[in-house]
């Protein structure tokens, strides 16, 4: 058997084997999805708005937390202007003299990470939510959280991110994008290894926090990394499905690659630094599963890549050459050359196809985007999913370089 | 009660490997058995045409004593057979393309390779015997091609051979041989026509045209 064939039955197989640990999820806990447990205390919640050049946004989300449905004087919003070169510490500052809730600090530029560890030492609350300034979480959210964090070991609870913006085809392909991360993160709750605390809003207990020394300042995905800690000391994160909270995502293509670069990249780096949890960590699930899937992941994406890579050079240098008999009136294919012979790798393909369908039909249908058509899920899988290879190859190429910089803004 | 929620995760994980690795086990199984169909396919028809190659080798005893009428039956019996084994190539080259996971079909390309130039020592001895005024066209090219560009080189010839063949109909036999298998009654055919390298058209035991060449230029030299 040919090498490369061996390598796409290895995609194959892994492929499979992920997508029904899904199903199996999604059939045996598909009436739990949107169920939360009712708190049976209210705690007091310190929310932390980490903000740097949110002029367009910042207004829209102190509003949406002003509205959050939470008994007075257990919130507290602390906005954490990072040196905001626009309006943004302008608009804080109006809404603090607005609201006594809301407390403002101003700091130098240090990052997003060092922003919200700044605002975790002035934090009051028993718990820790940390919002991004561009996103809107509903009236509930915040209530649908809490209840997690009366089960015993539980640190920290994320909720379901929509998309705010749906203005063209890119930000649509990210509805169902997100749909879709936010139904395998609620499938995963159910076999606790909820490896992101995403950063529009997820809350923390404040004591866990201060134990793992806040959000990592160096990784560009601190919202990865914070969970990977967390969970790497044994504790559980949740996710709450009915918490829903609306971001403001890329519009334009440069920049949803920018905001992918920052992702792949921050991935790598928390895989690379927890690694050695695998063995050590006392928390079984994430060593032997999480860490192993997301590196596995990101290995099929490697590898998957470079088949691609590889498809075309084949396809494309024949092509190349044949361009010369072209130009000579020659033709490299004839209606009567065309063959149709099934192989093993168009078998596997077929039936990943079919599994895929149905996985994406199950998925949208149990999210914000409801039952879609196949057309819809081909365009989805094929032409979005494929754009995914450019922020990885161009993160790769950074990480070579040892290019680590904020991407996003 | 922690036994039993790692007891039921790891059974999430079984589960879902059992699932995968029956499907996997069903289309690797699936896919070997069409392979394998293809491939009998293919040993079944070499064996009719091995039947008919002895039965070529049989008539070379008889050109001593035929006759004209004698001729005509072997010329048309030879162009009946040279058709049927280049369509036999074309299958041949497609289910080779189609099956990954077993390598059967190197074997029978070197086997129809074999047959094929005895088709064409046949042909020779029928050519000179009966002196038949059709063209022979021998085409040697990489069973094996390395590079994209012998790949592309060759599916180019093919075609402006086939443009030619189907111009020429039963005027002229076009016979593929792969010239890469270090067969030696091969090498010893190329050898004697002098033919030093891959992909080359020998027309009429005289010319030999290495690479592409129109097919305006090769029939040229067909009918001289």
């Amino acid at each position: 058997m040919n090498f490369f064939t061996a390598f796409y039955l290895v995609m194959f197989f892994f492929g499979l084997f992920f997508l029904f640990i899904f199903m199996i999820l999604h059939y045996r806990n598909k009436d739990k999805l949107y169920s939360y447990p009712k708190p049976k205390i209210i705690p007091s919640v310190s929310i932390i708005v980490p903000a740097y050049n949110e002029e367009n946004n910042i207004a829209a989300t102190l509003n949406a937390l002003i509205n959050l449905e939470y008994p007075a004087g257990k919130k507290e919003i602390i906005v954490v202007d990072d040196e905001s070169t626009d309006k943004t510490l302008e608009i804080a500052k109006k809404f603090a003299e607005k609201y006594s809730a809301i407390k403002l600090i101003h700091k130098k530029n240090s990052g997003k990470a060092d922003s919200v560890n700044v605002g975790i030492k002035r934090a009051k609350g028993e718990l820790i939510a940390v919002v991004d300034a561009d996103s809107y979480p509903n009236k509930d959210a915040l209530l649908k959280m809490i209840g997690y964090f009366d089960e015993v070991g539980v640190a920290a609870v994320t909720s379901r991110v929509l998309v705010k913006n749906k203005e063209n085809w890119l930000t649509k392909f990210q509805v169902m994008d997100y749909s879709i991360i936010a139904w395998t993160r609620k499938l995963l709750d159910f076999i606790d290894s909820v490896y992101v605390t995403n950063g529009p809003i997820s809350v923390y207990r404040k004591d866990v926090l201060l134990e793992i020394g806040g959000f990592d300042k160096k990784n560009l995905t601190e919202d990865i990394e914070v969970t990977w800690n967390i969970l790497s000391r044994g504790y559980k994160t949740r996710m709450s499905y009915s918490a829903i909270v609306y971001t403001t995502v890329p519009e334009k293509f440069t920049v949803w690659v920018k905001q992918r670069i920052r992702w792949n990249l921050g991935g790598i780096q928390t895989i690379w630094k927890y690694w050695k949890s695998i063995i050590n960590s006392p928390n079984y699930i994430f060593g032997r599963f999480v860490i192993p899937y997301v590196t596995t992941s990101f290995i099929l994406a490697l590898i998957g890549l470079f088949l691609v890579i590889r498809s075309i050079w084949i396809t494309g240098s024949y092509h190349l050459y044949s361009l010369y008999y072209a130009f000579s009136g020659y033709s490299l294919f004839k209606y009567a050359d065309f063959n149709f012979s099934i192989s093993l790798l168009f078998i596997f393909a077929v039936i990943f196809l079919v599994c895929g369908i149905w996985y994406y039909k199950v998925g949208f249908k149990n999210s914000e985007t409801g039952k879609k058509g196949i057309f819809s899920i081909l365009a989805y899988s094929f032409i979005y999913r494929a754009f995914y290879v450019i922020p990885l190859v161009l993160a790769i190429y950074k990480m070579v370089r040892g290019d680590l910089r904020w991407y996003t803004k | 009660m922690v036994h039993k929620i790692i007891q039921s995760r790891f059974n999430v994980f079984l589960e879902a490997f059992l699932m995968a690795a029956s499907i996997f086990i069903i289309a690797f199984a699936l896919g070997l058995y069409i392979e394998s169909s293809r491939t009998n396919n293919i040993i079944n028809n070499y064996k009719t045409y091995e039947i008919q190659g002895l039965d070529f080798k049989l008539q070379s005893y008889y050109f001593q004593t035929m006759t004209a009428s004698t001729c005509d039956l072997a010329v048309k019996h030879n162009f009946e057979f040279a058709d049927q084994v280049y369509s036999s190539a074309i299958d041949l080259e497609r289910a080779e393309g189609a099956n990954q996971i077993t390598d059967d079909l190197i074997l029978e390309k070197q086997r129809h390779t074999l047959l094929r130039t005895e088709l064409w020592l046949n042909t020779l001895q029928l050519k000179s015997k009966c002196g038949y005024p059709f063209d022979t066209v021998v085409y040697f090219y990489y069973g094996d091609p390395r590079t994209n560009k012998a790949v592309s080189e060759q599916k180019i010839i093919s075609n402006v051979l086939k443009e030619v063949k189907e111009r020429f109909g039963n005027k002229m036999i076009l016979i593929p041989i792969a010239g890469d298998f270090n067969l030696d009654s091969v090498n010893l055919q190329m050898e004697s026509y002098n033919v030093t390298q891959l992909p080359a058209v020998l027309i009429n035991e005289k010319t030999v045209l290495y690479g592409f060449h129109s097919a305006e230029e090769i029939e040229s030299y067909v009918g001289r």
